[in-house]
């Protein structure tokens, strides 16, 4: 295979000959591969794979957080934190985890710890004064073990959900099928309803329907076949 | 409305600047939707969590960087360049935007500057390196 023709920096249309499923293969793996040796060679205080590794996430990490903080210096400053929050945290890092949505993560935490220092926190937003529960609730610590438990189990829950809607799409894509992906994004993440779904992509509620439909049923036994329930998740109760 | 997916993903700060804007305005204007921030907090306490929730975090639709920067040149497919247009601008995904703004910057005349910022981000941390040894 000619991996050339792949490269996304051509000027031209090039030839696809595999189809966009194996652009997205291809591409996703050569990038976590990258990104597993720098982090590799990172743990070996590695001096130039740190530098790259800030090359390479910096940009974005900084447009992510200028989207929330307008003050320049103050996005620098979290895009520092942000990168020294990563290195603090190496012994505790899965290789197995896609290293950019885990910067983006660090990155929305030192986010919400700056706009709770400067009283902009969405806590903050909802609370009608400094004496209601929730605000108080933005300093309660709860015992490290009951934390523990339902966090391993929300993070079972979530992979479980994940791996399953994963498949889900990933077969839509091999199809080519990139629609009904808008559908399920559409109800699912952004929370529309059926009509407004339908209204917007220009298909009929009754087509919505059916592709909800068969996603619940399909995320759902998925998740009872790991053994859990799918009964936390609002969606799959429906 | 604002639908409670969209005040979930306010809570995971993964909306647009756009929405977050609309999203802070109209909290600040209207107690039944902080009722309904509070509800959802709670809600999280009591460890439900959504599956848009999951989508969002790991960014199960998210088209990678190659692909991103070929819809910035306008190289791939039709349908593909639809879905990426509809998932940067409709889903209005907050880290695709910042790969975009990325992209955007590097083919600008700001590349000099976010150089020297990322001098800045590596000689303020390149010690850890040199104490972890």
């Amino acid at each position: 295979m000619d991996l050339c023709q792949f490269a996304p920096n051509a000027k031209q249309k090039a030839p696809f000959p595999l189809g966009f499923r194996a652009i997205l293969i291809y591409t996703r793996s050569m990038s976590t591969d990258s990104d597993r040796l720098l982090v590799q060679q990172i743990r070996q205080s590695d001096a130039r794979a740190w530098e790259h590794l800030i090359a390479r996430y910096e940009g974005r990490l900084f447009a992510f957080v200028h989207r929330r903080i307008k003050d320049l210096a103050a996005c620098e400053d979290i895009v520092q934190e942000s990168f020294i929050g990563f290195f603090t945290s190496l012994p505790n890092y899965d290789d197995g985890r896609e290293l950019q949505t885990y910067l983006f993560t660090i990155a929305s935490h030192k986010i919400t710890d700056y706009l709770r220092r400067n009283g902009r926190h969405p806590l903050q937003q909802a609370s009608d004064g400094p004496n209601d529960l929730l605000h108080l609730k933005l300093d309660d610590q709860p015992a490290a073990s009951s934390v523990a438990r339902s966090h391993e189990r929300q993070a079972l829950e979530s992979d479980a959900v994940a791996r399953a809607l994963g498949n889900l799409l990933d077969g839509w894509r091999a199809q080519g099928d990139l629609e009904r992906i808008k559908v399920l994004e559409l109800l699912l993440v952004k929370g529309w309803a059926n009509k407004d779904v339908a209204k917007f992509l220009r298909i009929s509620e009754q087509q919505v329907a059916n592709i909800r439909f068969a996603a619940v049923k399909k995320v759902s036994e998925h998740v009872r076949d790991a053994g859990l329930s799918p009964d936390v998740f609002p969606e799959l109760q429906e | 409305m604002i639908p409670r997916e969209t005040l979930s993903a306010y809570l995971d700060d993964a909306l647009s600047d756009v929405e977050t804007a609309q999203v802070e305005q109209a909290l600040r204007q209207n107690e039944t939707l902080r009722r309904q921030l509070r509800g959802l907090l709670q809600d999280r306490d009591r460890g439900e969590h959504s599956v848009g929730a999951v989508w969002r975090r790991q960014r199960l639709s998210c088209p990678n960087r190659e692909q991103l920067g070929s819809y910035l040149l306008g190289v791939l497919e039709p349908a593909q360049q639809d879905y990426i247009e509809f998932h940067l601008r409709t889903i209005g995904c907050a880290f695709c935007q910042a790969n975009m703004a990325d992209l955007q910057a590097q083919q600008q005349e700001t590349a000099p500057q976010a150089q020297q910022r990322r001098k800045r981000v590596f000689d303020s941390s390149a010690g850890l390196l040199k104490s972890k040894k």
